[in-house]
C-alpha cells in the first residue's frame, strides 16, 4: 500500500491555483524529496496532506484514508517555521503535545526525555523556548513532530535557516528515521539536498514535472545538474 | 472530546503564564491600580458639597410638610451641606459662579421640568451629580409620605435603581457592578484574543489541527485555561471594591461569580473569533475600543440609558455587558435573588452559546 498518493490534485486561493492536477505516490518506507521553487505548490500540497487544507479537486488518499482526524494519530507534521510555545520550556513543549496525542502525563514526560536526548538537547530540556537559537527551535520543532512516534513524516521545509553542520545533522537523522521505517515527504528548494533523498519529485506551478532517482534525473540532462535538469522539463511542460 | 487533551490544552496555557511572571504581574497590578485610583476619585473623605434648595413657583409647589420633611433629609446625608436660597433663580446663579456646587428644586423648575425632584448641576462633574442626586433621592424617599402638590407624586424621578428600604448605594457600590463587568470583560478579551492569536501567527494552532484533537477540545481547553486567571482579576476587583472601598453586595456572592462566568464563557469565545479578523497584536487590540466602548456608552454603566434614541437603547440591548451590569446592580445593590435576574442570566447565557458557536465556525474555516 503507498503510504500517500495523490491523483490530480487541486487547490485554487481564490483565482491563484496552487495546485493544478498534481500526482504523486510515495511507497511506505520510503524518503521522498519533493523539490521546487517557492510558490510550486509544496506548502500547500504537504498542508492538504496534514488535513489542514480541503482540495478543491482531485484525490488524497494518506496511508489509505482521506486526509484528517481520522489518521492523524499516524502522521507528523512540521512546519516550515518553528511552530513552538515561547512561554513553554523545551520538555513542556514536547510533552504538550505528547499529551494532544493521547500519551499519559507521565508517558508525555518520559518521551520528551526520550526526543531530547535523541538530537542532544537534553541540557536545554528546562529552557524556555524563547530562549532556544534558531536551529535549536528547529531540532525542537521537529521533536514535535516525533512526539507519537508517527508512521508518516510531513516535513515542510526543514532545514530553511539553519546552518551546514545541524543541516547535516538533520538529516543523518532523516536517514536514521526512514531505515527505521518511518516514511518521510520532505520539501526543499535547495537542490543539494536531494541527493540525500532516495527518490525526488521536481514539482512546479502546481504540478509533478517528474520523479525518480537524483540519479536518473540528472541524467535528463547534459550538464548533469539537476537545477539544469528542474528548467529543461519545466519548459517543455506544457503550459 | 477528550479528558486529557482538555487538561493539557488548558494546562498549557496556565503554564505559559507562569513562565511570564511581567504580564501575571500586570495583570494583578493593573485593576489594583485603576481601582485605587477610582476609590480615590469617588471616596468620600473630601469636603462637603454645597447644595441649594429651593421651592418651585406658587403653582405646582409642594406642600411646606413635604418641604420640611425634605429638607430634615437632605440635611441627614452625608456629604454635602444644605443651604437655602431665596429662589431658583439665584440658585441656578450661584451654580453658575461656582459657590454652590448644586441646586435642589421641589416641584415643577421655571425652565418646565416635570419631575417632582429636580437636580441643577454645572457642567457634567460625576463626582458633584452623582452624590447630590443620591442625596435628593434619598430625601424624596423620606419625604415621600407627606402630601405633595394637589394629587401627590410621591414617585421620583431621580431614582435610578432599586434598593433596599433605608439604604442607598454609596458611589463605589453604585459603580462597582459596571466596574467589574468592564474589568472582567476587558481582561478576558485581552488574553484570549493574543493568546488565540499567537496560537495561529506561530503555527502552533496548524499543529493542532493536523493532531486528533478537536474544535470542542480546543475551545474548552482555552476556556478552562482562562477561567482561573478571568476569576483571579474578577476577585481582585471585587475584593478591592468590597474590602478597602466598602462597596456592598446585599445579594449572593455565588449569583455575582455565576453572573460573571457566564460573561467569560462569551468572552473568552469573542476573543477567540475575533483574533482571526486581526493580522497582529496591534490589530487585536484596537478591537477593544470597538467592541467594549459602544458597550459601555449604551449599557447605562455609568450613565443612563433610559432616555436614548429607542434605537440605540435596542441596541445596547442586544450587548452582554448590559445585562451582566443590569444582573450585578440587582444582586449587589438591590440584593436579588436567582429568579429575578433570570432574564438577563439567559441572555448572557444567549451571548455565550452564540459566541461558542462563532468560535466553532471559525475553527472550522481554519482547517479548510
Amino acid at each position: 500500500m503507498d503510504a500517500i498518493q495523490v491523483r490530480g490534485l487541486e487547490r485554487t486561493f481564490g483565482s491563484v491555483r496552487a495546485l493544478d492536477g498534481l500526482d504523486l505516490d510515495v511507497a511506505e518506507g520510503e524518503l521522498l524529496g519533493l523539490i521546487g521553487p517557492n510558490g510550486a505548490g509544496k506548502t500547500t500540497l504537504i498542508r492538504t496532506l496534514a488535513g489542514l487544507l480541503a482540495p478543491s479537486g482531485g484525490t488524497v488518499r494518506v496511508l489509505g484514508k482521506a486526509p484528517g482526524r481520522a489518521v492523524a494519530s499516524e502522521v507528523g507534521y512540521m512546519t516550515q517555521a518553528a511552530a513552538l510555545y515561547d512561554d513553554l520550556t523545551v520538555e513542556e513543549n514536547l510533552s504538550f503535545f505528547g499529551r494532544i496525542y493521547g500519551l499519559s502525563p507521565r508517558d508525555a514526560r518520559a518521551r520528551a526525555a526520550v526526543l531530547a536526548d535523541l538530537v542532544e538537547l537534553k541540557d536545554k530540556l528546562h529552557t524556555p523556548a524563547r530562549d532556544l537559537s534558531g536551529g535549536m527551535r528547529q531540532l525542537v520543532n521537529l521533536t514535535c513532530a516525533m512526539v507519537h512516534d508517527p508512521a508518516l513524516l510531513l516535513l515542510d521545509e526543514p532545514t530553511v535557516g539553519i546552518d551546514p553542520l545541524l543541516r547535516r545533522a538533520l538529516w543523518a537523522y532523516f536517514a536514521s528515521l526512514n531505515a527505521a521505517g518511518t516514511t518521510i515527504l520532505i520539501t526543499t528548494h535547495v537542490m543539494d539536498e536531494a541527493d540525500r533523498c532516495a527518490r525526488i519529485a521536481l514539482i512546479a506551478d502546481g504540478r509533478t514535472l517528474a520523479t525518480g532517482t537524483p540519479q536518473a534525473l540528472r541524467a535528463t540532462t547534459a550538464s548533469g545538474s539537476l537545477e539544469d535538469a528542474f528548467l529543461h522539463l519545466r519548459d517543455r511542460a506544457p503550459a | 472530546m477528550s479528558g486529557g487533551r482538555i487538561r493539557a490544552l488548558a494546562g498549557r496555557i496556565v503554564r505559559g503564564l507562569r513562565h511570564d511572571p511581567r504580564s501575571v504581574g500586570l495583570m494583578i497590578v493593573v485593576p489594583l491600580i485603576v481601582m485605587a485610583l477610582i476609590g480615590y476619585l469617588v471616596g468620600t473623605d473630601r469636603e462637603p458639597l454645597r447644595v441649594g434648595v429651593s421651592a418651585a413657583a406658587a403653582s405646582d409647589a409642594p406642600s411646606a410638610a413635604y418641604r420640611t420633611a425634605f429638607v430634615t433629609a437632605l440635611r441627614a446625608q452625608p456629604g454635602i451641606r444644605v443651604v437655602t436660597v431665596a429662589s431658583e433663580a439665584g440658585g441656578r446663579a450661584e451654580v453658575i459662579d461656582g459657590s454652590l456646587s448644586g441646586l435642589i428644586v421641589i416641584g415643577g423648575t421655571a425652565a418646565g421640568g416635570g419631575a417632582p425632584v429636580n437636580v441643577v448641576v454645572a457642567g457634567e462633574d460625576v463626582r458633584v451629580e452623582e452624590p447630590v442626586t443620591r442625596a435628593a433621592a434619598a430625601a424624596a424617599a423620606a419625604a415621600s409620605g407627606h402630601p405633595f402638590p394637589a394629587d401627590a407624586m410621591p414617585g421620583v424621578n431621580v431614582t435610578r435603581i432599586a434598593i433596599p428600604t433605608g439604604r442607598h448605594p454609596s458611589t463605589i457600590t453604585y459603580a462597582a457592578p459596571a466596574l467589574i463587568t468592564v474589568f472582567a470583560f476587558l481582561f478576558v478579551f485581552m488574553l484570549t484574543s493574543v493568546a488565540f492569536l499567537r496560537e495561529r501567527s506561530s503555527g502552533t494552532l496548524d499543529r493542532l489541527l493536523a493532531s486528533p484533537v478537536t474544535k470542542a477540545d480546543v475551545l474548552i481547553g482555552y476556556l478552562l485555561g482562562f477561567v482561573g486567571f478571568a476569576t483571579v482579576q474578577t476577585m481582585i476587583v471585587l475584593g478591592y471594591a468590597t474590602l478597602v472601598l466598602h462597596a456592598e453586595i446585599a445579594g449572593s456572592f455565588w449569583l455575582v461569580l455565576l453572573i460573571l462566568a457566564l460573561l467569560v464563557v462569551g468572552v473568552v469565545n469573542l476573543g477567540i473569533t475575533l483574533s482571526f479578523y486581526a493580522r497582529n497584536e496591534l490589530q487585536v487590540i484596537q478591537f477593544i475600543p470597538l467592541v467594549l466602548m459602544p458597550q459601555i456608552f449604551l449599557g447605562g454603566l455609568f450613565w443612563p440609558v433610559a432616555t436614548l434614541w429607542p434605537p440605540l437603547r435596542w441596541l445596547g440591548e442586544l450587548f452582554p455587558v448590559t445585562h451582566a451590569v443590569t444582573a450585578l446592580r440587582d444582586v449587589m445593590i438591590g440584593g436579588k435573588g436567582l429568579w429575578d435576574i433570570a432574564s438577563q442570566l439567559g441572555a448572557l447565557a444567549a451571548f455565550a452559546l452564540v459566541m461558542v458557536l462563532a468560535g466553532v465556525a471559525v475553527l472550522r474555516r481554519q482547517r479548510a
